[in-house]
This record gives structure tokens, C-alpha cells and sequence, in this order.
């Protein structure tokens, strides 16, 4: 199994006055190549759960296991090292910094791991190429079309051949051709051994023929009907 | 490894560059500021150094013991026969008499210093040649009546371009002629500025000063270890005489130095607080965009201490062109535009103010304290708020 997690739970700000419960007793195993989409309302804790599976944070309780490594025995450092080799995120909104080229954006994970700038390019040109955006290789990310910002993404969580995507709404702000088209690619990257979870409450995403399982999150539970 | 430490810090770098870039006029108007903040302790710390260093001329040139006659708590002239007493010191090598005085110019508006001293009788009257820019110092009356030497300003004033002689008036208003007969140079100006030097006959005729009376007594010691021991004996001998030694000028000096640079000091604190709130605002005050930049690089796999090291090269790029472009104009402002921003706080000195020019030393000490005053609060300004947001959990950039 690539993801295991068993009576994962959540606590924000634990406590605290405003302590928050996001998750509890959570089971969930998601199989190496597999695609699964996370549904369930707003504030019900697909997000936090992303988190967990992405190495953002440990659980409050409960064991996470990530490709073979557990989550609660990792200090705040190891879950970056283990999150860069192993995680790639695509935002919902898909968090660019729109000042950097396309180029520049694609790159960014591979800054910290000493990689050099010329194979940072190449690796880029590749994947941008792939996408069909290379000609916006030079652009400022923040004047690209909605489509292009998309692919953006997608090549980013790409770029250090990490084995897991993880996408958080990624079709909220996309009509319906780009959303379409961005099932398009997960279907051809679930294609090529990657493992994917989606987070989303759009039809056009949980009703995807390359979705293999839905899980619906209420309450912060698993929602078996 | 190493290799790939390497590359990684040079991508830091790259990214901390660009990153400037991308904020360029926030960048700017940072660097700029702090700038100024180094321009004005650098020239500041150029200008009283210079001036320190002029200080120690002064003293070179100062008597090591200087008599005066007080009366009623005010100096009056000292009769010549005061020195005749003090025959019996033991280790006192010479006494010379002095005259000195203000001269108020009413034509032009205008105070000068004058100054009648026997040189051939100073034991180290020698070195005051060194002093002049052109001609020699004024020898005895019977070879050198009216010859004078005047400071730069003085000619100026005077406007003396090409005559060589002038007139002053006597207290009873008849006019005393004068002849130039050399010039201060312009590295003294702090003490030559104002000064016409003479003969003590020429300046006891101008102003009028009986025969047998000099305004002070100048007194050379042979072991200038003795100098305490000599003063004593001499303030026994001539109970109604003030007795001056250097070292007491020399505080004087650094009393009217200290208040100066301390007024200066006040100042340039204000504005280094100033620069400080500015920069801890800037930084502190990480907009929502730098926030969620640094939330979207965590998320990416970026560690703290790679956020960390972009800000510090950042601040580092700031603080090293800053410390560049400060001290550079510090050294022009000195050297070219002499201190021109300082001269109301520094030179007191005379009513003229002198032309000075500063040849300015900076020590690697002063640059160091220099720096410590400046880059270590703005990094520390810059670095701290960017640690505490990096610190902040990453899980802000999903969702929402
Ligand atoms: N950083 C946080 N601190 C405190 N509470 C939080 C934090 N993040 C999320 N929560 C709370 O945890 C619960 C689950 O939030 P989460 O973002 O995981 O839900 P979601 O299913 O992703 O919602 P949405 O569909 O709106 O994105 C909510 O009640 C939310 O308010
Ligand atoms: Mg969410």
C-alpha cells in the first residue's frame, strides 16, 4: 500500500479555546497506480485530510503511513525531506507566484534539492513541452489563460517525478471544457503508475470512469452509506 | 554532496536576487534609506575623527605650562617681570611671552584672531614653519615690523587675491599697516583660519598693550614628566597668576568635543532608530502575497531553512550595497563637499567659518562598529518576522 491510515484523527489547536476537531477515525488505503476522490461538503476535512496524506502535518492521533514511512515518529523536517521526494500538490486556485515565469514556477521544487539550474531548465522544457505550453516557458506566470495556469500546475507537482499527486479542488475555478480536459491528464498520469487523490465536490470529477473509488468525508468521518 | 550543497546555495542565491528584483522598489527605497542612515554615522564618524586629529595639532602646538594674570575672576594682562621671579624653578627651560586678542573687522563683520608670539624664542618655534603654506613666520620687531601670517579665510575675507599688505585699527583708531608675509596652510584651517600671527611688539602696538605687559606667559619645562611638579611650584610663587597646563587644555578640548559629538551622536541615534522601526515595519509587515509565497514553498518542499537563507541573502545583497553606496557618499560629502551637513553642529569655532578641508581616516574598527550599528538590527529586523512565518504551518496554501 502507498497510503495507510488507521483511526487517523485532527485537532486544531489542541487545547486551546478555539480548538477545532477536522478528523476522526479515519481508515483509508489508497494502492500504488489507484485514483480515489475525496467528496464530502464544505468544512467536512477533505483538505485536512490531504494534508495528512501530503506530509503537511502528522495526525493528532493514529497512524499514517506514507510510502513506507510513518507520519507521528517524523519531526516537522523529515516530513519536508519525505513530502519532496514523494508528494506532488496541485491547489485549488493553483497557487502560482505570479511574478516568477512559467519556467521559474515549474522549477521551484527542485530550488532546495541542489539540482542544477541547466538540468532545472531541461526538466521544465520537458514537461512544458508535454503540456503544450512551451511557448509560455518565459511568461510571467500571473498572465497566462485559466487552461494554461492549470497545466502549470500540473507540470509543477510533476517535476521531481514524485510518486503520489494530490489535488485539492483543482476544478473549482475552471469551466467545464478545463475541467474535462484536467481529468484528461490525470487519467494519463494514473495511466503511467501514478497514485491520485482528489479532493472535490464536482460531479465532473467523482464521476470520472478513471476515479476507481469515491470516499465521502462528513463530519470529519467516513461517510459509509 | 558537496557538490549539490553547492548548487543549492547558489540557487538560493539566484532565487534572493531575483526576489529583490521582483520587490524592486520596495528593495529600492529599503536600500536607500539605509544608505543614508550609513551615510550620515560614516561622514560623521570621518568629520570627528578629522577633527580630533586636528586637535592633537593644537596641542602639539600648545605651551606645556600657559600663565595668566587674573583679576576679579577675569584675565588681564601679566607684567613681563612675573617671568623674572620664577628663575629659581628648577626645570623650567624657557618663558616666553605671549599676546593674543580678538580683532573685531567692522567693515567687513568679522572676528579674527591675532596672535603675537616670539618664534625665535619658542623652543619649538621651528616647527611652526612647518604650518605655513607659503612665506615664514614673522621674526623679531627690529627685522620683521608688520610682517604678518594669516589664515586662508582671512585673505578670502579680506579679499587679498593679489595685495600683500592691509590695515587694522589701534584702539585709538589710527591704522597700524601690515604686510603679508606668509600663509597658513589650508590643512590647519581649524586653527589658522581666523588667525593673524605677529611679532609680540606688532600686537602689543595694535592693541594698545603697555610696555612690560603681555597677555600670557608661555613656559617650556625641560622632562615634561615634571610638568604637575613645576605648575605647583609656580602657583605658589605667583599666587594671583593662573597656571594652565596642557593636559588641562587638553580637556577643554575634549569637553567642547564631547558635547559636540554628543549633540551629533543624539541625532544620528534618532535617525538609527528611525531606519530600524522602518525596517522591522517592512519586514514584520509581510504582506498576504509574501505570506502565502512562503506557505506555497513550504508546501513544495522547501524547508524553514531555506526560506531563511533567501531572506538573509536578501537582507545580506541590501545591507552590503547599502554599506557601498553610504560610505562612498560619506567619503565625497567629506572630502569634496567638506562635511557641508555638519558644519553648523561641528565648527563652532570662529565667527568665520573656516573653509575646512578634512582628510578623513576610517579605521576598519570604526567601519565594523559602523556596521554593527546598522546591518546587524536590520537583519535581525528582516530575518526574526520572516522565521516566525516560516514557522507557521504550510497548510494555509491548500484549499480555500
Ligand atoms: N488551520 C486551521 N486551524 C483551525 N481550524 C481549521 C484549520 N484548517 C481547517 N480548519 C477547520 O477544520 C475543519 C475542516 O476543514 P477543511 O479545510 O479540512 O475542510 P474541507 O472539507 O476542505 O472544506 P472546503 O470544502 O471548504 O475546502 C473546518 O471546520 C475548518 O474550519
Ligand atoms: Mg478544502
Amino acid at each position: 500500500m502507498l497510503i495507510e491510515l488507521s483511526q487517523v484523527s485532527k485537532v486544531y489547536n489542541q487545547g486551546r479555546a478555539n480548538e477545532v476537531r477536522a478528523l476522526s477515525g479515519i481508515d483509508l488505503t489508497v494502492e500504488q497506480g489507484s485514483m480515489v476522490c475525496l467528496k464530502g461538503p464544505s468544512g467536512s476535512g477533505k483538505s485536512t485530510l490531504l494534508a495528512i496524506i501530503g506530509c503537511i502535518f502528522p495526525p493528532t492521533s493514529g497512524r499514517a503511513v506514507i510510502a513506507e514511512r510513518q507520519l507521528a515518529r517524523l519531526p516537522d523536517r523529515f516530513l519536508t525531506l519525505h513530502r519532496r521526494e514523494t508528494i506532488g500538490f496541485i491547489f485549488q486556485r493553483f497557487n502560482i507566484l505570479p511574478e516568477l515565469t512559467v519556467l521559474e514556477n515549474i522549477a521551484l521544487p527542485l530550488l532546495p534539492l541542489g539540482v542544477t539550474p541547466k538540468e532545472r531548465k531541461l526538466r521544465a522544457h520537458e514537461l512544458l513541452e508535454r503540456f503544450g505550453i512551451s511557448h509560455r516557458a518565459q511568461f510571467p506566470a500571473g498572465q497566462i489563460s485559466g487552461g494554461e495556469l492549470q497545466r502549470v500546475a500540473i507540470a509543477r507537482a510533476l517535476i521531481n517525478n514524485q510518486p503520489i499527486i494530490l489535488a485539492d479542488e483543482p476544478t473549482a475555478h475552471l469551466d467545464t471544457n478545463l475541467s474535462r480536459e484536467f481529468m484528461a491528464i490525470m487519467q494519463q498520469l494514473k495511466a503511467a503508475g501514478k497514485t491520485i487523490v482528489i479532493a472535490s465536490h464536482d460531479p465532473l470529477v467523482f464521476e470520472h470512469p478513471a476515479i476507481d473509488r469515491t470516499v465521502t468525508i462528513l463530519d470529519g468521518r467516513i461517510h459509509v452509506p | 554532496m558537496a557538490r549539490h550543497n553547492l548548487e543549492k546555495q547558489l540557487s538560493i542565491l539566484d532565487f534572493a536576487l531575483s526576489s529583490l528584483w521582483r520587490h524592486r522598489m520596495k528593495s529600492l527605497s529599503v536600500l536607500l534609506v539605509f544608505a543614508a542612515v550609513i551615510f550620515l554615522l560614516a561622514s560623521f564618524q570621518m568629520v570627528t575623527q578629522a577633527l580630533s586629529d586636528k586637535a592633537k595639532q593644537v596641542l602639539a602646538h600648545t605651551p606645556e605650562i600657559t600663565l595668566q594674570k587674573m583679576s576679579a575672576g577675569r584675565q588681564e594682562s601679566i607684567p613681563l617681570a612675573y617671568g623674572e621671579q620664577l628663575a629659581g624653578i628648577f626645570g623650567i627651560r624657557r618663558v616666553v611671552p605671549r599676546i593674543w586678542g580678538y580683532y573685531f573687522d567692522e567693515v567687513r563683520l568679522a572676528n579674527y584672531t591675532v596672535m603675537g608670539l616670539e618664534v625665535n624664542e619658542m623652543p619649538e618655534g621651528g616647527r611652526l614653519g612647518a604650518t605655513l603654506a607659503k612665506g615664514v613666520m614673522p621674526g623679531p620687531a627690529d627685522e620683521a615690523q608688520g610682517r604678518v601670517v594669516v589664515g586662508q579665510s582671512i585673505k578670502k575675507t579680506m579679499d587679498l587675491a593679489g595685495r600683500t599688505t592691509f590695515s587694522l585699527f589701534r584702539p585709538d583708531l589710527s591704522l597700524k599697516p601690515f604686510e603679508i608675509s606668509g600663509e597658513f596652510s589650508p590643512d590647519t584651517d581649524i586653527l589658522t583660519n581666523d588667525l593673524i600671527v605677529m611679532n609680540v611688539a606688532d600686537a602689543r602696538d595694535l592693541f594698545g598693550i603697555p610696555a612690560g605687559l603681555v597677555t600670557d606667559l608661555c613656559v617650556y619645562v625641560a622632562n615634561p614628566k615634571e610638568i604637575e611638579t613645576i605648575a605647583k611650584k609656580i602657583s605658589e610663587a605667583l599666587p594671583s597668576v593662573r597656571v594652565l597646563t596642557r593636559s588641562q587644555i587638553q580637556k577643554t578640548y575634549q569637553v567642547v568635543f564631547g558635547w559636540r559629538s554628543g549633540f551629533g551622536s543624539i541625532c544620528l541615534l534618532a535617525a538609527l532608530a528611525a531606519f530600524v522601526i522602518l525596517a522591522w515595519d517592512k519586514a514584520s509587515g509581510l504582506s498576504p502575497e509574501e505570506r502565502r509565497e512562503i506557505a506555497i514553498l513550504k508546501v513544495l518542499g522547501w524547508e524553514t531553512s531555506d526560506i531563511l537563507a533567501v531572506r538573509s541573502r536578501e537582507s545580506v545583497i541590501v545591507s552590503g550595497l547599502a554599506c557601498i553606496v553610504g560610505m562612498t557618499a560619506a567619503y565625497i560629502h567629506v572630502v569634496y563637499f567638506d562635511a557641508a551637513l555638519f558644519r553648523p553642529v561641528l565648527m563652532g569655532w570662529s565667527v568665520l567659518r573656516p573653509d575646512l578641508h578634512l582628510l578623513p581616516r576610517l579605521a576598519a574598527g570604526d567601519i565594523l562598529l559602523i556596521l554593527a550599528f546598522t546591518v546587524i538590527p536590520y537583519l535581525a529586523a528582516t530575518v526574526i518576522p520572516a522565521w516566525r512565518s516560516a514557522t507557521v504551518p504550510a497548510d494555509s496554501a491548500l484549499g480555500g
